[in-house]
This record gives C-alpha cells, structure tokens and sequence, in this order.
C-alpha cells in the first residue's frame, strides 16, 4: 500500500509541476498572444480590439501574476484551455478534439501492436537463441528502425498507393463520409489507416525485440527458471509464467511512457499521409506562437505520461510481488 | 463617369448550351484541417466562402483589372472622383430565400466600421461615409479622390445578409452554415472535406453548370502534389517541383499549368540605416544581383525575374516605361556596381568587401522565413553574386511572426519577401503600398506599407495624383514617373516575381481560363476570382 501511496503522491506533485511550468513558459517567452494576432492585422486592430483579443486568449496583463496563475488553475481543473490562435475564433479544447480520436487511434493502436508483437518476438528469440527466428527477425527489424520513417513512408505510398492502387492517398476516411458509428465507416477508417499504422510498426518495432530478448535471455539464466524445467513444467508455462513475466517488468514503464506520448502524435505520418492527428497541429502551434494551443497540447501530453507511468506503476504491483513485499 | 449595366463580359457566353453536373475537386495545400467557420471577415477562413458563397459589389479582374458587375448593377464616380454612387442589383436572392436589398450593402460596410478587426481591406481607412440613398442606391463618400480605392470597397468587400447577422451576438465568432448571394451553397464540412453545391436560385440564370464542388483539406504539400498527380483532383494552386515530369507527363493532353505574376518579391531596404541610406550602395546592388539565375536556381524557373521598375511583366507589361528602364540598365553587371561604388567614395578592402571612408564595411544581415527553402537558395544565389561584387550579406531565418514584427516596424536591416497587403489589378496597388510614405509608419511602430521608411514627397503626390484620375493616358504618365523613382532611388529590389500557382486537368472539367482567356486570377486561392473561375467550369465527360 504504502508503495501505492508514494506512487500517487509523486503523481500528484509531478502533475502541479507541470502545470505551473506550463503557466511560466508562455509569460517569459519573447513575444505575445497579442502581438502575435496584431501583426495577423497588420497593425489595423485598434486597442479595444487588442484588449478583446488578449482576454479571448486568456491573457489579461493588468491582473496580478498571482491572480492569473490562480485563474489559470482554475481553468485547467475545468478544462477551459481557452480560445486558439491559429484555428480562431474556435476553442483549443474543440481543435484537440478535432484531432485526439485520430492520433490515438493510429499512433495508440501502432504502438501496442509494435509493442505486443516485439516482446512475442523477442521472447520467442531468446527462447530459442540461435535458431532460425532469431537468426533472421532481429536483425530484419533492427536494420529497418535504422530507417528514417519518412522514407520507409513514402516508399510504401508510392507503391502501394501510387502505382498498386490498393491503398489510399492518405486522409483518415474517405472524403464523402461522415464520422459516425457504423461498420462502413469503420472499416473505411481502418482501411485509410493500415498503411501510416504498418509503417509505424515496423520502424519500431525493431526497438521492442531487441530490449525484450535481452532481459529475456538474463531471465532464462535464473535459478527459478531452472527450477521450473527441473520440475517438468511445460515449456510454454515456463516461457511466458517464469521467465516472460519477469523479463517484461523493464519494458512496461518504457512502453507506458511511449503510450503517453502517443497524444504527441507522429508529426512526420500525419505529414506524409496528409492524417489528421494532434502532431501536426502541435508544429503549427509552436509555428504560430499559439501559446492557448501550445499550453493544451503540452498539459495533455503531460497527464497522459503521467497517467500511463502511474497505471504502469499498479500493473509492475501486481504482476511483481516484491514491490508489494516492501511493505 | 463610368456606367456598366448588363452583366456582360465575364460571364461565360451564355449562348452555348452545356450540360448541368459533374464535380470539382480542388487541391490546395491549406496547411490546417478545416475548422468548418466561414465568416468571410475572418482572413483565416475568407477563402472557402469569399467568391463561391459571398460575392463583392463589382468583380475586378487582378490580372486584366477587368470590372463586371456582381452585386452591384452600375456605379458611378462624381465629377471630383470623391463620391461612389452603386445601383443595387434586383432580383438577387439570399440562398435562404430572402431578397437581397441596398439594406444589405449598407450593414455589410456598416459592421466593418464597428468592428475593425473585421475590416480586412481597410476600407474605413478610405471611406468617410457610406449612405443609402432612395431603395436601390448606395453613396460611398471617400476621405480623398480614390479611383483605384474602388478595387478594396467595391471588389474585395464581401457582403453579408443583414436579416442573419443582425442578430449575431458576436460577428467575429465562426460562421458553420453560411448564406450568401453566390453560386455556391455549402452543403457539407468534416475537418477533412468542405463540400459545396450548386445554388439554384442563383441570379446569373443558367449558371454554374457544376453540381458540386469538393474542397479536401491538406496539411502539406507533398501529400497535396501526390493526389494531384494521381489525378483525383482536377484543380491544384500550389508549387510542384520539377512540374514536367511530376505532372504533366502523368497525362500529357489533359495536365496543364499556367503561373502568371501577381506580386514582386522584393529585397526590402532599410532606408533608415547608415551606409543603406546611400542611394549608392543600393544603385550598386541593384547591379550586383543576376536576377535570372536567382529565378532559375531558387524558384525553378516558375517565378520569373523582376525588373527594377518593380511594374509586373508580363502582367502589367503595358505599364513599364521600357524607355527608361533601358536607360539606366540594371541588367546584372558586377563592373557597373563596383564603378558605382567606388564613384561613391567606397574602396575594397583586403577581405574583398567594400567599406566607406571611415571604414565601416559594407556587410548588412537579411531576414528570411525559416522553412522557405525557395527563398534560401534565392538568397544563397544573392550572397554569392554580392559577395564577388563586393557586399556581404547574411542571411537570418526567422518564424513567420517574428520576421513579419520585424518587417512591419523597421527592425532589420535587408529583408527578403514581399508585401502583405494583397496584390491589386494594376502596379498602381503594389507600388503605392511598397513607395508611399502615408502608409509607413515610425521605426518601432507597425506599418502597413512602405517597410523599408522610404520618404519622398513627391512620389507620394504622384500616388494622390494617380488616385484621382480616371483618365489612363494620364495615369500611365504619372506610372512612368513612379518607375523613375524606382530606377534612381532603389528603394526596393524587386528580384522576382510571385506567382498565381495554377495547375488544371482537362479531363473531366472543362472552360478554365488560360494566359490568351485570363477571364479570372487562376488559383483557388485567388478571391474572389475562384468563384467566377467555378462558374465557368463545366463537365466535359
């Protein structure tokens, strides 16, 4: 329990960190909101203008420091992540939303599967070291993450897209649809998304087989696992009860903080597949000094990291009983 | 005086029969997902509703300056060209069925001085009054004879339903489901797709003989250029490297491009800083940069170099004051430049760099955008010509809002771009906003035009001049004196031009215009000329 604690605690201060960071770096960065929307005008807006905009953003200067800070958290507890440069007048709540389901669904789904995939074989790898299987896939997959992604992307689309036809020129559905709940338009989305997911599985793929065979192959040599063979327990027991659930611990926080970051999207797919997600809206952000947009993108990746490493922490609880014996 | 009545000219010949349907796809890289707003006053957003579902009083042709009546039936100067007299259009129709009226016109210019930040062209920076006069007639009263100012009042000014946005708490918050006059209604938008289509109560009878019109979003420009090529859209308006192969040779009889000039890209010249303040030093440079080979290696031959008169050739050819400009040359020779320096009282120093008798260097920073990367090898080319003729200069890449901060208050010393303002439908636009100094404003203070501070009384009476005549032999004399202070002062270098980027597909869509038809300004982006380019398209399988 007490590890719990501590684990919730961390949490809860790493979170207000973030926050108040969050609040700071805008404040004292060069330029501002304002600034930044009146050269948008080229100058013509007059003040009463400025000043709207300026509280539409949610920048009011002739508060105190303290009472913006204490407006601002109030506003964080209650989603009010105020009003977006570059996609103005609309909210920055209702742009992420725009894009969240899309970037989670493609660069989340890629990264559990790359992740689900990579430890199997790994851990096949190491079972059998030396045998055909880890003969070839490691070294396949090593070589191919050593590949830019943008590539391997553009290779794919200009064969598969391009010149076979089997697959779309990027978007996330098609143009005429509607997103909605129905098998159609599943299975359109599914089908416009196979190619950005493939690409990303397999340019990290290669990351995930490497570390899980390694830890796997120092397990094998444990004692209990020679004491689980001694005792003529099957070797697909042995394989995922013994020594897979123990050489997966050092992986799981690795995989949850890539979870998290999966909110950052993948910049250079939703480039080159023209998807809509959250990564590209993040370089224009950054692009526009769209400071509201910058500040909800960043507070979100930042609860999600947070959120994955937390849940990540419960899980090693529970699959890891030493960390539950510290008590 | 100037009367037009019948809406003639640039509607496409009514007398051929074509058949009604087929679909537009648009491609053009937009670089965000829609937003679904189409509030015409918002720049962001203007160009998906200002053309095909909002329309202008008059459209003004910017390449041939061409004016049909839209909104408007007629109009009218008086004799001191001061005042505007517009003849309201009857018979119009908001797509939501309501009649169009002179109420309307008169609200439209009416919110645009309330709200400001509404007011994109500026056009209260021009009118002192804007009245209604009988049921049908619509008085603009200008601050000063303003014949050219007519293109920003009457041309770019959409107008909006008084009976809708009257009752808007807010007019700058998003419009999702907008009414307007125009040939087009939208119908559906997802942040991937804007779909438009025909309005059937469309007051130019027959027309658009296209059903809809498909407008997907696209982030990038590869992405963009790729479902272009492979042939799913039939209207891009972006920059394809290497078109021939990329493009054209996809479908060779249907795969056509045309970019005519629109605006000068400029080398902007900080007058007010010392050894730039020396009309030598920018005479010299002027000489020193080979113009050409900048068009060849940094734009790839598709935007054309620019002349020092800064008048748009072959756009504006009728303009330039060839005379003169072959009097005083400005073709590239780096022998002229140095003997211009060196009359100067400028001598080379052993770094190969000029400097000035008190041994200050002649070696300036530019500023740049950073990711243009047509304008890096632009201004690499520009480097090296000025570096062997003896100027340095240094390129400095900035993001978009530091550079234009820069820019608009005078904090730099050579910059590399063009204006902001839109380009209009004579050299009259882009000069009077690049020369005269009643559009300047003090270093540190944003200014709306003339960046570089240049400040000459009597080119600035030229432009006041210009703008009340309504006579053309008159005008081009006083463009020719115009030129000349280009010529002689330098104040700007225009090294090339900008383009309209224009490529079509004759595959399925006929009646686009080309250089011998330019019955519009050809890019998607143009506004509001792709809605009239729309109405001409029509299916052709």
């Amino acid at each position: 329990m007490t590890y719990l604690i501590r684990r919730l605690e961390f949490f809860a201060i790493t979170l207000w960190a973030a926050l108040t960071m969050n609040f700071i770096i805008p404040r004292v960065m060069p330029g501002s909101p304002a600034e930044a929307m009146l050269v948008r005008f080229h100058g013509r807006a007059s003040p009463q203008t400025i000043r709207t905009i300026e509280i539409a953003l949610g920048f009011h200067t002739d508060e105190s420091l303290l009472q913006q800070y204490g407006e601002y958290l109030w506003n964080m507890a209650h989603l009010n992540l105020g009003t977006s440069l570059t996609f103005f007048p609309s909210s920055v709540g209702k742009a992420i939303m725009v894009g969240l389901p899309w970037t989670v669904g493609l660069v989340g789904l890629s990264t559990v599967i790359a992740f689900v995939l990579g430890t199997l074989v790994g851990m096949l790898s190491a079972w059998r070291r030396g045998g055909i299987l880890d003969g070839a896939l490691p070294t396949v997959f090593i070589m191919v993450s050593a590949f830019p992604y943008f590539w391997i992307a553009l290779v794919a689309i200009l064969i598969f897209s391009f010149t076979l036809n089997w697959f779309p020129l990027g978007f996330g559905y098609d143009l005429h649809q509607h997103i909605e709940l129905s098998w159609d338009f599943i299975g359109n989305a599914i089908w416009h998304g196979f190619l950005p997911a493939l690409t990303i599985v397999i340019t990290s793929i290669g990351g995930w087989i490497l570390t899980m065979r390694n830890t796997m192959i120092t397990t094998l040599a444990e004692d209990y696992v020679k004491m689980a063979r001694a005792k003529g327990l099957s070797p697909v027991r042995i394989m995922f009860m013994y020594a897979g659930r123990n050489a997966i611990l050092p992986n799981l926080t690795g995989f949850a903080m890539s979870l998290g970051f999966v909110i950052s999207g993948a910049i250079l797919v939703e480039i080159v597949f023209n998807y809509p997600g959250l990564g590209y809206m993040l370089l224009q952000a950054v692009n526009n000094e769209d400071f509201a947009l910058m500040q909800g993108l960043f507070l979100l990746i930042t609860v999600a990291v947070l959120v994955a490493v937390l849940l990540a922490d419960f899980l090693t609880a529970l699959l890891d009983p030493r960390t539950r014996a510290a008590d | 005086m100037l009367l037009l009545t019948a809406c003639g000219g640039s509607s496409p010949a009514a007398n051929v029969q074509r058949q009604a349907g087929g679909t537009v796809t648009i491609d053009n890289e937009s670089g965000t997902t829609w937003t679904c707003d189409f509030n015409p006053y918002n720049g962001a957003v203007n160009f998906l509703s200002f053309g095909t579902v909002y329309e202008p009083l008059v459209y003004d042709n910017l390449l041939t300056d061409k004016k049909t009546p839209y909104l408007a039936s007629a109009y009218s100067w008086s004799s001191d060209n001061k005042t505007l007299t517009v003849t309201i259009r009857s018979g119009v129709q908001w797509s939501d069925g309501q009649p169009f009226s002179a109420d309307d016109v008169l609200f439209s210019f009416q919110l645009l001085k309330k709200n400001s930040s509404l007011d994109l062209q500026s056009a209260w920076s021009l009118l002192s009054d804007v009245q209604e006069q009988g049921t049908d007639k619509i008085v603009f009263t200008f601050q000063s004879a303003a014949v050219p100012d007519f293109y920003q009042v009457a041309a770019q000014t959409p107008i909006v339903p008084k009976h809708i946005w009257s009752t808007l708490s807010d007019p700058t918050a998003a419009v999702p489901k907008p009414v307007g006059t125009g040939p087009f209604t939208m119908s559906d938008c997802t942040p991937q797709n804007i779909k438009y289509l025909k309005n059937p109560t469309y007051w130019q009878k027959g027309l658009p003989y296209i059903q809809e019109v498909d407008y997907p979003a696209f982030t990038d420009n590869d992405p963009a250029n790729q479902f272009l090529a492979a042939g799913n859209a039939d209207w891009g308006g972006q920059f394809i490297p290497n078109i021939q192969t990329y493009y054209l040779n996809k479908d060779k009889t249907h795969n056509h491009y045309w970019f005519p000039p629109i605006d000068n890209i400029n080398i902007w010249i900080n007058q007010t800083r010392p050894l730039l303040s020396d009309k030598a030093v920018r005479q010299a440079m002027a000489f020193g940069i080979d113009r050409s080979k900048v068009s060849q290696n940094g734009e790839y031959g598709y935007e054309p170099a620019g002349n020092q008169t800064g008048v748009l050739t072959p756009t504006f050819s009728s303009w330039v004051d060839q005379s003169q400009l072959n009097k005083y040359g400005y073709k590239f020779d780096p022998n002229k430049a140095a003997q211009v320096l060196q009359a100067a009282g400028y001598t080379k120093g052993s770094d190969g760099i000029y400097a000035d008798s008190s041994g200050k260097r002649l070696s300036f920073d530019i500023i740049s955008i950073s990711g243009y990367t047509d304008w890096t090898a632009s201004l690499q080319v520009v480097a090296q010509n000025l570096k062997s003729m003896g100027i340095e200069i240094k390129e400095h890449d900035l993001n978009q809002n530091d550079y234009a901060n820069d820019l608009y208050t005078g904090n730099y010393q050579l910059a590399y771009g063009s204006l902001s303002t839109s380009p209009g439908p004579s050299p009259f636009y882009e000069l009077r906003n690049t020369l005269d100094s009643q559009t300047t404003a003090d270093i540190g203070q944003i200014a709306g035009g003339d960046y570089e501070r240049y400040k000459n009384p009597s080119v600035d009476a030229l432009f006041d001049q210009f703008a009340a005549s309504t006579d053309s032999a008159k005008q081009h004399q006083l463009m020719s004196q115009i030129q000349k202070s280009m010529l002689e002062d330098v104040p700007v270098i225009p090294v090339t031009e900008g383009v309209a980027w224009y490529e079509y597909s004759t595959k399925s869509i006929g009646g686009w215009p080309t250089q011998s038809d330019p019955f519009s300004a050809p890019a998607p982006w143009n506004l509001p000329d792709w809605g009239v380019t729309l109405i001409h398209l029509y299916k052709t399988s």
